[in-house]
């Protein structure tokens, strides 16, 4: 059974199994602040989306850091962090739309935000929606990227942005 | 001898009325468990599905306390849904998965749930339960923003340790108060421990006797050692990079170049 979730203009299909955790900057700001000065949070704020197929730790770092350390060889890690409306349409993110789906090809042992071995990640810069994105993904075993990476696409081809 | 006589009666007629009211209580203790489904007749055939046949035994407690769990009550674990403190959107998979989680029922105003607030601060505070547990299998679940001060729950919410507001959620484990605890076993799918306490110390000393009676604390240590012998494995491995000059991500770490082989 899946569980679509929809938060800050983003919505995906979560399969069986899967945590998730929708974050935006504002949000995690406000972390620090004393009781009585929460606000509501501002739905243009960028947006971090962790999704992974084992248990997310708390206090992740925008691109995983905290939670690769802790997935098994079976894990895969989808981060989707939103940067500025300004970005989106620049040259970094002059792609459009987000993948509907990656390729073993894709990964590779160097592109990851911490090096750690056996491990291997993709990285794409886009712009959806008027937003500009970073898709990071990332497998716990390179070896078994091409199981690993259809489990992936379950949730990048649900991916969603209004 | 009239005297004697009047008196033997009067004593007979005491013993008559005692007899009668020793008949009437008990008709009245059989009537009452006939009530709850149980008889005493040898020929009653105990296999019958009466109605009450699953739960044959019910009664109420006294107001304010918790009522035990009943069978029909429990429909499996849930996962748990809800907003986070800082205004996110969460949800942590407790079943269909290999994990144990510790279930956090508590609210921002009880005066008992603050030492827990507090106690889930620690980083050490899995291993209190010295099952393996760490402070990832530990979820906060409050109520959600509609009956609880967000604001509030920010401020207690533990660094260490997710904290989601989820009204759903609590009418999913039927919680009957604050602070509760309910510990799930992700890979069987089922409650394996559940109860409350005034501090952390009679939790975790609930909660090893819950994994104790189901078998878990050999999984658990289990799990705990082998992710001990990983990262242990890891920190030897770098290090003994390190003491030969190759930092991560050295090129010669990847003979094979472009990373794209195996």
């Amino acid at each position: 059974m899946s569980d679509q979730l929809s938060a800050h203009g983003v919505s995906l299909v979560l399969p069986k199994g899967w945590d998730v955790e929708f974050m935006n900057e504002a949000a995690k700001d406000l972390s620090n602040a004393r009781p009585g000065e929460g606000g509501e949070v501002q739905p243009e704020n960028p947006l971090v989306v962790h999704a992974g197929n084992f248990r997310l730790p708390p206090g992740r770092g925008d691109f995983g850091s905290g939670a690769v350390e802790m997935m098994g060889g079976g894990g895969v890690l989808v981060c989707l962090l939103e940067y500025g409306r300004e970005s989106a349409e620049t040259e970094l993110f002059r792609r459009h739309s987000l993948p509907s789906e990656l390729t073993p090809e894709m990964f590779q042992l160097h592109t990851l935000q911490r090096t750690i071995r056996g491990q291997s990640g993709t990285q794409i810069f886009c712009s959806e929606a008027g937003r500009a994105f970073c898709l990071y993904v990332v497998l716990g075993n390179h070896k078994r990227r091409n199981t690993l990476v259809p489990v992936a696409n379950e949730v990048v081809a649900s991916i969603s942005v209004t | 001898m009239t005297a004697l006589v009047i008196v033997l009666a009067l004593v007979v007629a005491l013993l008559a009325v005692l007899v009668a009211g020793l008949l009437r209580s008990n008709a009245d203790v059989l009537r009452a468990l006939h009530d709850l489904g149980v008889s005493l007749d040898p020929d009653h055939d105990h296999t019958d599905a009466s109605p009450r046949g699953a739960d044959p035994v019910s009664g109420q407690t006294r107001p304010g306390v918790a009522a035990p769990r009943r069978a029909s009550d429990d429909d499996g674990p849930a996962n748990l849904t809800g907003r986070t403190p800082t205004g996110g959107l969460a949800k942590i998979s407790v079943v269909d998965n290999q994990s144990l989680t510790l279930i956090a029922f508590l609210s921002s105003g009880c005066l008992t749930c603050a030492g827990f607030w507090e106690a889930f601060g620690d980083d050490d505070i899995g291993q209190a339960l010295g099952s393996g547990l760490t402070s990832s299998d530990i979820v906060i679940v409050t109520k959600g923003p509609e009956s609880e001060s967000e604001s509030s729950v920010r401020s207690l919410a533990p660094a260490g340790v997710r904290t989601i507001m989820s009204s759903d959620a609590w009418l999913d484990y039927n919680v009957p108060v604050s602070p509760y605890f309910i510990l799930v076993d992700g890979t069987a799918g089922r409650i394996v421990g559940e109860g409350a306490g005034a501090t952390w110390d009679q939790v975790a000393n609930l909660l090893r006797q819950a994994l104790a009676d189901a078998g878990l604390n050999a999984r658990a240590k289990a799990t705990r050692a082998a992710r001990a012998s990983g990262d242990t494995r890891e920190a030897n491995v770098d290090n003994e990079l390190r003491r030969a000059g190759i930092e991560p991500g050295d090129p010669s770490l990847y003979p094979t170049g472009g990373g794209s082989s195996d």
